[in-house]
């Protein structure tokens, strides 16, 4: 921790208590309620996800038989709503969000993982290595990120959620590598670093110890907005219905894909499209928002 | 910085080349008819015809592939094109309007709007324009535009119940002009709002930096009204900024573009790249590999022409940097 405890010493003001780095980034996150009241939510929405299949009866075995494509009833049991086949509307929708979400946090996870250790060694290494990785990185990137996933589809199919996860998180690494490499780069040449070079530290050492703990804002900021693109690219996919069919794993996406569908096809009604879409809409803004908070918080303290 | 730009377009060409190499042998290998054969000897006539243009006529099932792509091209073209306008009408206004009442209510307004705007995924968008103001029988919407198809081009037996929807005619001339406009208005909205919302942010952020120049204090001090200062100075120094970034953002509209197009039927580029893709195929699997890489080297080439011109565009607008 020696880099940040270096730019704490010289960034912190008189007015301001002398706090470690994570501390006060800390206290700045706390000090914006938009951002607080974001990651609350968040916490919320994700443990009901989490914890849905423990309290909530298994969707595919609800069917009330008159109760078909039926509008809200607020006092009764189906507060959303039903589908075509009369399965409650908030029920699935906590499935698609128990599947949708445990995919989009492991796929956020791998991505990043996979990011940080290829993004790093480019940075750290340079030379052919880090052209190697690059250059393979942008070929990801010749096609728009869905035609690639959509391509690499073809060879899992059918894809269920899990290979969903994978094929996922490995191709989206490249955005946390891409602000990562640059990171290491510039900390590659800081004199703390050269100092734990002269002391005989191995790379490794080097690496894990010196560089990627001072990177670790930029790491947290890339991942959250990385976590906001999971998401949309995930929905976006099972949206398309080239996954596994609803029936089987509902996510969000699928939902919302049944709701377009049935609405041209049998006139399904909106409230089988509100659920979901709305679900998927409150946890992208307050990843958005939790994000820029976190950006503003960890942002490196300028000299007044 | 012309260097620089070259080698940035051979870089991506090679990254292309590689790319599309790779999926012609996975393809090849995978899926039928060319499964079975050898898949080098394959590549290896997919590459003779190249430069004789003939990997991009004949395909291995669909008979003419380069009318089928160009056609499902232009038509995504035509929406880019639409977007692109509804995003440049809408973004300047929402900026300047923005930056001009920083602090106050209608900015204030005005960025949480664009901000829920750009967290909204397009796909959702799309299918929110389309209920809402497409005409679905039975559906609660306002029935004001065609839910799916292009002009003249109904999408029958697609899910759509076509008892009480009629298909208009494509017309000639400025009417099928005004057909098509017509048809793509719900899409290129839907695509557009994202975008509007992340431009004018831009634009609001830029103009507000730009204010605090030197420059701008002068102008104030000649006695200019605040309106003119604004439109004057200000925003066409904002738009180094603007005009790049709204270029870069093309290659994203391209990939917002594909499930959009395929929402509203419209036969696209997104349509087309479904079709080929072997999903919700039974029996014998078979792709026809020369359609696809020829999809997917447009495709590539929309991309890499957006980035290579937004960073020309950045050297072109921006004195500093040709200077270099």
């Amino acid at each position: 921790m020696s880099g940040v405890a270096e730019q704490a010493g010289t960034a912190t003001t008189r007015s301001e208590p002398r706090r470690s780095g994570r501390r006060r980034a800390w206290h700045r996150l706390l000090q914006q309620p938009v951002a607080v009241c974001a990651g609350v939510i968040l916490v919320v929405v994700f443990a009901a996800g989490a914890l849905a299949p423990r309290f909530v009866p298994n969707p595919h075995t609800v069917y009330i038989g008159k109760w078909q494509n039926h509008a809200p009833v607020l006092s009764g049991w189906h507060v959303l709503g039903t589908d075509q086949l009369g399965r409650d509307m908030l029920v699935r929708m906590l499935y698609g969000l128990h599947y949708s979400e445990q995919s989009a946090l492991l796929a956020t996870l791998l991505a990043s993982v996979v990011g940080i250790l290829l993004g790093g060694i480019a940075g750290y290494r340079g030379g052919w290595l880090d052209s190697l990785i690059m250059r393979f990185g942008d070929m990801l990137g010749v096609f728009p990120a869905l035609m690639f996933l959509l391509l690499a589809y073809t060879y899992f199919l059918p894809v269920t959620v899990t290979k969903a996860t994978l094929i996922i998180g490995f191709f989206l690494w490249i955005q946390v590598a891409r602000v990562v490499r640059a990171e290491i780069a510039s900390l590659r040449e800081r004199e703390f670093v050269h100092a734990a070079q002269s002391l005989g530290a191995s790379d490794r050492r080097i690496f894990f110890r010196h560089l990627l703990p001072n990177a670790g804002s930029t790491i947290i900021v890339a991942t959250t907005s990385l976590l906001g693109m999971v998401i949309i690219v995930e929905a976006t996919l099972e949206f398309l219905n080239v996954g596994v069919p609803s029936a089987v794993e509902p996510t969000l996406g699928n939902l919302i894909g049944d709701a377009q569908s049935g609405s041209l096809a049998y006139g399904l009604g909106w409230w089988t499209l509100v659920g979901p879409a709305g679900l998927l809409i409150l946890i992208l803004v307050c990843v958005n928002l939790l994000g820029d908070g976190l950006a503003e918080a960890l942002r490196p303290a300028r000299p007044r | 910085m012309a260097g620089f730009l070259l080698r940035r377009l051979v870089l991506g060409l090679v990254a292309m080349f590689a790319a599309m190499s790779l999926g012609f042998y996975y393809f090849a290998s995978k899926f039928y008819p060319l499964r079975g054969t050898s898949t080098a000897h394959a590549y290896w006539l997919w590459l003779k015809g190249i430069p004789t243009g003939q990997s991009f006529t004949q395909g291995l099932i669909y008979p003419h592939i380069f009318s089928m792509v160009m056609a499902a091209f232009g038509r995504t073209m035509a929406l880019l094109a639409l977007t692109l306008v509804i995003v440049v009408v809408i973004s300047i206004p929402v900026g300047l309007i923005s930056a001009a009442n920083r602090g106050k209510p209608i900015d204030f307004t005005l960025r949480i709007g664009t901000y829920v705007a750009w967290a909204v995924p397009g796909f959702v968008v799309a299918i929110v324009l389309q209920d809402g103001f497409g005409r679905i029988p039975g559906g609660w919407g306002v029935p004001w535009f065609p839910p799916v198809g292009w002009a003249g081009n109904c999408p029958s037996g697609q899910g759509v119940d076509l008892h009480n929807f009629q298909c208009p005619a494509a017309g000639h001339g400025l009417t099928h002009v005004g057909e098509v406009i017509y048809h793509l208005t719900l899409p290129a909205l839907a695509l557009a709002l994202g975008f509007i919302a992340v431009n004018a942010r831009y634009l609001r952020n830029s103009l507000i930096d730009t204010l605090d120049a030197p420059y701008i204090t002068v102008a104030r001090g000649k006695g200019l009204t605040e309106r003119a200062v604004l439109q004057r100075h200000a925003l066409k120094n904002a738009f180094v900024t603007f005009v790049p970034a709204l270029v870069s953002g093309l290659g994203l509209i391209f990939g917002a573009a594909l499930v959009v197009d395929y929402i509203f039927k419209l036969g696209g580029v997104g349509s087309l790249f479904l079709t080929l893709l072997p999903y919700n195929s039974d029996g014998i699997i078979q792709v026809d590999a020369y359609a696809l890489m020829f999809l997917l080297l447009i495709s590539a080439c929309v991309m890499i022409v957006a980035s290579s011109l937004s960073e020309a565009l950045v050297a072109w607008l921006d004195p500093r940097v040709r200077a270099d």
